[in-house]
């Protein structure tokens, strides 16, 4: 057997003669394009941007390039800023599971936020400040800023995964009231 | 007008953990053998082949298709290899089918497959990077949804996983064998995506599915009763945008409004004998039940809670197990239409449906975005 | 019934390609949205009356499993559409759409693909498309695959290395009309057989270009081509074939599977006005010509073909493209365009063109 991209090893009750460790590594160059270079460039700098679409006025955050539901493509001057203050729309508490390059290891918050001002969600954000019990959807939060001398753009991808956990630690619950259900079950993801 | 399609012939492998005693090839070769000997044909008797499986990167080999084409006799004939996210071994039958349909192959193999114990998946769905969240994960919050939408009370995944659980017993080919399943044992179980718990979720899985179709004069003269394929739709919508219901989506209702149309089904609650669907966490049994008509909007539950998607009720659903018992990712979705003919044939064995005529088999992938259905029946009108 | 039938007449009525780039800054995603809207406006339908969409692609390429999935937003996935994708070449995409039509329920079909090669390393990443128990770990890259079959070509006769050379010469010429090409210009033949060997016999420019792009067609059946194209490119045959995997199983200086799909996709051997042939490698066009027989006089990559514009997982379906846009154009009247997949010509499609 082939082990391919993992670096897992092999145990069990195989017989060893058969099996064969074939552990591979591939080497991606991911170059974010223009339109999330401006995002994290303002990232950094402590300012959410997104894109209005010119055609339906949705504001997408992180800024796509190009709106889905219109196909049509955006850029630099559909930027507008949000809030880094929105609405927890939908979350799980994640046991982690061990895996080749894996380094969580204990229960973690996966949540989506609805920015105030945007209308997609910024999605695997951490929350923090309140139990693991005590959330819920149309929770009010707040971004909790790393310093600025701590941030990176390490998790940030072009394919739209990882997020902004690398410049923003987590959100934090803003002790406003909740949010009613209107505003948020739209936005669950 | 669309030639008539029959599934002829069925194979699957034995679902577990590790298939260490045999190579990828080997493994496809099993399900394959299989399904040619239910059908009595032979690989020299197939026209095309046409491969799923989820992402290349469970395995580890791009587009493994290109060397398991020596293994699976298609050397000289048409092949294709479909992927469309969880969804695709459902999407691979309906490709074979189509190639059927249109009459421009008269006996198409369609084989689907994951071997995941020689990659590593949560490896491949986190492409690589710390903290993944799992399919589990990415599903998770619309459960949550769903149960703050409909009200329903939280023993109902529980339910979910032990009928299935309790179903795959009956199924030789099933990964998990949980004979002293109990709703306290589910209750008991590690919550692994709040608010799912381990034992509400699927296994991973080593396994491969084969499905032999063939054009009416096949199906006619096959040596079993064959399943006729009366309908098929696939349906895909944009995983994330203001306003997208994730729980309901609109791909799967409109999915499922095409496949009972298309099978003059009207009441598929009543219609349907027999479902196979994709439930790799209880709760999706209720939320596809409601995502596809056949239960109104939060009344899935009330179903499930009634008992009436046990083997002895009104709407079975997964005797099979379902993909909770058993989960070769690529391999799932063929899995629920293999399941389905295997009922509507009388072929299912222990875990037979008395009387099942007509069925359902659902898959779906991606961000419950994806969707495949066929209706299935055991005459061809 | 034959393998493919003409019972159903199906037409290319538009397209689009980016320009094939070394490296893009945009996704693919962004690379699609502008090519896919470009397709449909050439048809002259909104995205809304498309009856199916399929499209080609592969994870690898970008390292991200499902990276398919995200370019269902540059197709106008909502309201939902009834769609699906394989992980190979946009031309298989096509075919898969082309058998959609078949059934008659339908009448337009959208087909799209996308390639960004410069996001991984093509020599590290392509030895993992072969068998990962005999193959793989032995890092055989796609030249020196491409190699073995150029000196099994040579050995026996059916080429020298001048006629590879003479091969990139064209390509490269033929490629300054094609303004989506990548590498063009005037070659001397003399002077680049006075290059050095990469993988002997192959030299550099034998060798494709590494590119980023994307590609988008729209398929009409009978009546409704008609009204959409003033001169649809009609798809006679279109047929696909696969060999084994095994190179030594395989005699590497013929391509049986393309010549079986050429048979089956209804070419007779008679005149073509064009081939538009999938040759990632300078030797594997003249490994095409002989095995499907094309008569003389047939203008081959007239767009200057794989050599020079060569967007994995596009690269196919481009073919497709620039035979049809010749067709339509009325610059010929009947073409073939070949695509292939996997290394060394293991898996071939053909697709049979033709004007009114």
């Amino acid at each position: 057997m082939s082990d391919a991209t993992t670096g897992a090893t092999t145990t069990g009750t195989a017989k060893q003669h058969l099996v064969m460790e074939h552990l591979v590594s591939l080497t991606y160059r991911d170059a974010l394009p223009p339109s999330l270079d401006r995002f994290v460039d303002r990232l950094l700098e402590g300012h959410i941007v997104g894109h209005r679409c010119p055609s339906c006025s949705r504001v997408y955050v992180p800024p796509r390039g190009y709106c889905p539901m219109c196909v049509v493509p955006t850029a630099a001057d559909h930027e507008v800023e949000v809030s880094d203050r929105g609405i927890l729309t939908g979350f799980t508490v994640i046991t982690p599971i061990a895996y080749y390059g894996q380094q969580e290891t204990e229960p973690f918050v996966h949540a989506s936020v609805r920015l105030d001002g945007a209308d997609t969600t910024l999605v695997g954000v951490e929350i923090t400040g309140v139990p693991h019990d005590e959330l819920r959807m149309g929770l009010r939060v707040k971004a909790v800023w790393k310093p600025e001398s701590e941030r990176s753009t390490e998790g940030i991808s072009s394919r739209g995964w990882g997020g902004v956990s690398s410049v923003i630690d987590s959100f934090e619950p803003t002790g406003e009231p909740d949010a009613p259900p209107d505003e948020y079950r739209d936005h669950v993801f | 007008m669309a030639e008539r399609c029959a599934v002829v012939g069925v194979g699957q492998t034995h679902f577990t953990k590790r298939r260490d005693d045999v190579s990828m090839p080997g493994l496809l070769r099993e399900a394959v053998d299989r399904a040619l000997d239910d059908a009595e044909l032979t690989l020299a008797d197939i026209d095309a082949v046409v491969i799923g499986k989820a992402p290349d990167a469970f395995e580890g080999i791009v587009q493994p298709e290109l060397f398991l084409a020596d293994a699976l006799g298609a050397a000289g004939k048409p092949l294709m290899r479909v992927h469309t996210a969880g969804s695709v071994g459902g999407s691979t039958v309906l490709v074979a089918a189509h190639l059927v349909q249109s009459r421009i192959h008269r006996r198409v193999l369609a084989v689907a497959w994951e071997k995941q114990s020689e990659g590593n998946a949560q490896w491949g769905l986190a492409g690589g990077r710390s903290g993944g969240i799992g399919a589990g994960g990415a599903f998770a919050p619309w459960i949550r949804a769903y149960i703050q939408r409909s009200q329903a009370p939280e023993y109902i995944g529980w339910m979910v996983a032990v009928k299935d659980r309790l179903n795959a017993l009956k199924n030789p080919y099933a990964h998990l064998r949980i004979a002293d399943i109990t709703l306290e044992k589910v209750k008991e179980s590690p919550m692994l995506w709040d608010p799912l718990r381990f034992l509400e979720s699927c296994p991973s899985s080593d396994g491969a599915c084969a499905v032999v179709l063939t054009d009416e004069a096949g199906g006619r003269r096959a040596p079993r009763p064959p399943a006729w394929i009366a309908a098929t739709a696939m349906r895909s919508e944009l995983g994330q945008f203001p306003g997208r219901d994730p729980v309901r989506p609109q791909a799967g209702v409109e999915c499922s409004a095409d496949v009972y149309r298309l099978a003059g089904i009207t009441d598929p609650r009543r219609q349907i004998d027999v479902a196979e669907l994709y439930v790799p966490f209880s709760w999706y049994e209720p939320m596809w039940l409601e995502g596809h008509d056949i239960a109104g909007p939060g009344e899935g539950w009330k179903i499930v809670d009634a008992g009436e998607t046990e083997m002895g009720g009104a709407f079975p659903v997964n005797p099979s197990g379902g993909v909770l018992s058993s989960n070769a990712i690529g391999a799932s979705g063929m899995v629920r239409f293999a399941e389905a003919a295997l009922q509507v044939r009388g072929l299912a064995g222990e875990h037979q449906v008395d009387g099942a005529r007509t069925a359902l088999a659902q898959a779906y992938g991606g961000a419950a975005q994806y969707f495949a259905l066929g209706i299935l029946r055991s005459d061809p009108d | 019934m034959a393998a493919t039938g003409t019972a159903t007449d199906i037409a290319v009525v538009g397209w689009a390609q980016t320009p094939a780039v070394r490296r893009s800054p945009s996704t693919e995603v962004q690379l699609l949205v502008p090519t896919i809207t470009d397709a449909i406006a050439m048809a002259g339908l909104d995205r809304r009356e498309i009856g199916f969409t399929c499209s080609g692609s592969c994870d690898y390429l970008t390292g991200g499993p499902f990276a398919f999935v995200q370019n269902l937003e540059a197709s106008g996935a909502w309201p939902p559409i009834a769609e699906s994708h394989v992980e190979m070449d946009g031309a298989w995409a096509l075919y898969e759409a082309w058998v959609r039509l078949q059934h008659g329920d339908i009448d337009t079909a959208l087909v799209f693909s996308s390639g960004k090669s410069s996001a991984s390393e093509p020599m590290e990443l392509w030895p993992h498309q072969l068998d990962p128990y005999y193959l793989a770990p032995l890092g055989v890259d796609p030249a020196s695959l491409a190699g073995l079959q150029a000196r099994a070509l040579l050995d026996a006769g059916k080429a020298t290395e001048r006629d590879f050379a003479e091969v990139v010469a064209r390509s490269r010429r033929n490629g300054r009309a094609n303004p989506n090409a990548q590498l063009t210009g005037e070659a001397d033949v003399d002077a680049l057989l006075a290059e050095p060997y990469l993988r002997e016999p192959l030299r550099r420019h034998d060798l494709p270009p590494i590119g980023d792009g994307a590609a988008a067609l729209v398929l009409a059946r009978g009546a409704r081509a008609r009204e959409l194209c003033a001169r649809p490119a009609w798809i006679r045959g279109i047929d696909h074939r696969i060999e084994p995997h095994q190179p030594g199983m395989r005699d590497l200086t013929t391509s049986t599977s393309a010549a079986l799909a050429a048979r089956k996709a209804g070419y007779d051997g008679g005149p073509l006005d064009l081939a538009e042939l999938h040759a990632p490698f300078s030797p594997q066009e003249i490994v095409l010509r002989q095995s499907l027989g094309l008569p003389e006089g047939t203008e081959v990559n007239p767009s200057g073909g794989a050599l020079a514009a060569n967007v994995v997982m596009v690269a196919g379906l481009a073919r497709v493209i620039e035979a049809a846009a010749r067709i339509v154009d009325g610059g010929a009247d009947r073409a073939l365009a070949h695509a292939t997949n996997g290394q060394l010509l293991q898996h071939n499609l053909v697709c049979v063109l033709e004007g009114e």
